[in-house]
């Protein structure tokens, strides 16, 4: 008797190898960067507990002997070395990229949601809301940046509280200046997928005797939340690329980082690839994360689904 | 007209901009009654019935539920909202909540229920319903049939007085229509007070205490059904039942 499934054509279990050879180099990949990246934090953070504060979490030594042992990566075993020498300036400059994009969106997300609330459900505040996203969409983010910290001087200004929670006071100025700006961006993507919540949903809320907030809080934000993830992740992202900007304002971020580097060394061909392929690393988990949270809190018959 | 009716609908006029989709509509109820609103598309029963609950602003006249006036600018509508329960054509189930949450959610938020007690009364109201073994099921993973019953045990979780339904059927299948004209009978018989659009003419002739014919935004004709159904005084009565009668 024939089998009830046709074997799968070598095209297919290629097509198949592929897919979970890619996917394993993916996560190595990744795990070995987020590894690197931990660890290096965490060795900052206690005073070196690994290796002595500034020191690659390998020697760069080792890492030349090794590259030039292997047939064929001998030519590499400077740039190899170099790069591991970078490590520890450029994990330092991650840090605050990562925070700095992570506090900035999510600070961003509770000034989006009022915003776009307004925007589909006020009336005069619809028009404040309006004139706040096109202010902030309309102008160049490194322009506003530039305003907050050399127009307002912001720096100066950080509250006691927050002080000396960074190095350096400014990082709080480029949380500001995303969280504001990110703000707007969020709201469009919010206020979209809040069009798309079927007017129903909200006459069968009222009818309940749910206030219109709260029928904007229990029936609507949750559905359309949910449809706005995938929008909301290219926010996500752009933010991580975005964030090299404050370098334009001394915040000692990665992108900062490296042109530093860079400018002492001159190697920038290398220090950028380096660089970018961090950025990389950072999109493509933040992509992945959001992957996640949408399947998560998917529901049946709502958004990507409802469209089988 | 006497003084105690339930619900009386006197003189009810809108607009919406310059047209007049109700004019001068009147009719009462009994605590208890079943009236049933006929009439072709765009005849303004849908309209009438948001009346009732205030989803739509009448201008003119009066409409008095137990004695209150509902179009009184100093009413609470959200009160109101919660004594009067609403059944719509489309179901409008609250898309992210399952079968439960969808019922809970009044009770919940709007009654002020403890969570435990909301999902227990939401649970008792699907059982009325004969949806027990679907209570984790979200909408999308429903029949139209169940959909429109999880939709109805939404509504009476709120203990209403009044039930109104916009065309609870009409955006059934056939086969899927009979359950819910069941789960209605049921709160025929429990004695509720039903004001229902329908087109379901054996189902309205069967229940109702009164039917009214409206054409136009204006009452053409009421009266009972064995009235209205074989010997209408109108014209327009007649014909439109004649065209109900041979799309069937
Ligand atoms: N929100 C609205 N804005 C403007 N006009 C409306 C609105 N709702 C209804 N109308 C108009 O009011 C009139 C009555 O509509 P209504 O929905 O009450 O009729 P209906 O009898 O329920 O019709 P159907 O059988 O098609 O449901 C129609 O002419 C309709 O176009
Ligand atoms: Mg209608």
């Amino acid at each position: 008797m024939a089998s009830a499934t046709r074997p799968a054509t070598v095209r297919e279990r290629v097509a198949d190898a592929d897919r979970s050879v890619g996917r394993l180099l993916l996560v190595a990949a990744g795990a070995l960067f987020w590894g690197w990246l931990v660890a290096s934090w965490v060795n900052r953070w206690l005073g070196g507990v690994l290796v002595p504060v500034g020191q690659p979490l390998i020697p760069a030594g080792a890492v030349e002997t090794a590259f030039a042992a292997i047939p064929g990566f001998a030519a590499y075993a400077a740039d190899a070395a170099f790069v591991v020498e970078l490590t520890p300036e450029l994990s330092r400059g991650t840090w605050l990229t990562v925070v700095i994009t992570a506090v900035s969106l999510v600070l961003g997300f509770f000034i989006a949601v009022p915003l776009a609330v307004t925007r589909v459900y006020g009336r005069f505040s619809a028009w404040l809301s309006l004139a706040y996203t096109e202010l902030l969409r309309g102008t160049p983010l490194l322009a506003q940046l530039f305003v907050l910290y050399y127009g307002l001087n912001l720096a100066s200004y950080v509250p006691g509280a927050f002080s000396g929670v960074f190095a350096r006071d400014v990082v709080w100025v480029a949380i500001l200046g995303f969280t504001l700006n990110g703000a707007a961006y969020q709201a469009e993507y919010i206020r979209g997928a809040l069009e798309s919540v079927e007017e129903g949903q909200i006459t069968a809320g009222r009818a309940i005797g749910l206030s219109k907030l709260e029928t904007i809080y229990y029936v609507v934000l949750p559905q359309g939340l949910r449809y706005a993830i995938p929008s909301w992740t290219n926010e996500f992202v752009y933010l991580i690329k975005y964030s090299s900007l404050a370098a334009f304002i001394t915040v000692p971020e990665l992108y900062y980082r490296a042109d530093q580097i860079a400018s002492e060394t001159f190697r920038y061909t290398l220090i950028f690839v380096v660089t970018g392929v961090t950025y990389l690393a950072l999109v493509l988990t933040a992509s992945k994360l959001m992957e996640r949270v949408e399947e998560r809190v998917s529901i049946p018959g709502l958004g990507a689904d409802s469209e089988e | 007209m006497s003084d105690d009716d339930f619900l009386r609908v006197t003189d009810v006029s809108k607009w919406y901009g310059d047209e007049k989709v109700l004019e001068d509509v009147s009719f009462e109820m009994d605590r208890g009654d079943v009236t049933v609103l006929i009439g072709p598309s765009g005849s303004g029963k849908s309209t009438m019935l948001r009346c009732v609950n205030r989803l739509a602003e009448a201008q003119e006249g009066s409409i008095l539920l137990d004695g209150e006036e509902v179009l009184s600018p100093d009413l609470d509508v959200d009160e109101l909202r919660r004594e009067v329960g609403m059944v719509f054509q489309g179901f409008n189930l609250f898309a992210h909540l399952t079968a439960v949450g969808n019922v809970a959610l009044g009770p919940r938020r709007v009654l002020g229920l403890s969570e435990t007690a909301a999902r227990e009364r939401a649970e008792e109201q699907l059982e009325r319903v004969g949806l027990a073994d679907q209570l984790d099921s979200y909408p999308a993973e429903l029949s139209g049939g169940q959909q429109q019953r999880v939709g109805i045990a939404r509504a009476l979780a709120m203990e209403p007085k009044l039930m109104l339904f916009d065309e609870p059927t009409s955006a059934l299948d056939p086969e899927l229509i009979g359950e819910v004209l069941e789960v209605m009978h049921g709160l025929v018989e429990e004695g509720m007070t039903m004001l229902v659009v329908t087109h379901e003419m054996s189902f309205a002739r069967e229940v109702a205490d009164e039917i009214v014919f409206l054409d136009d935004g204006r009452v053409v004709e009421r009266g009972p059904p064995e009235q209205l159904f074989d010997r209408p005084e109108e014209e327009r009565t007649g014909r439109f039942l004649e065209r109900i009668a041979s799309h069937d």
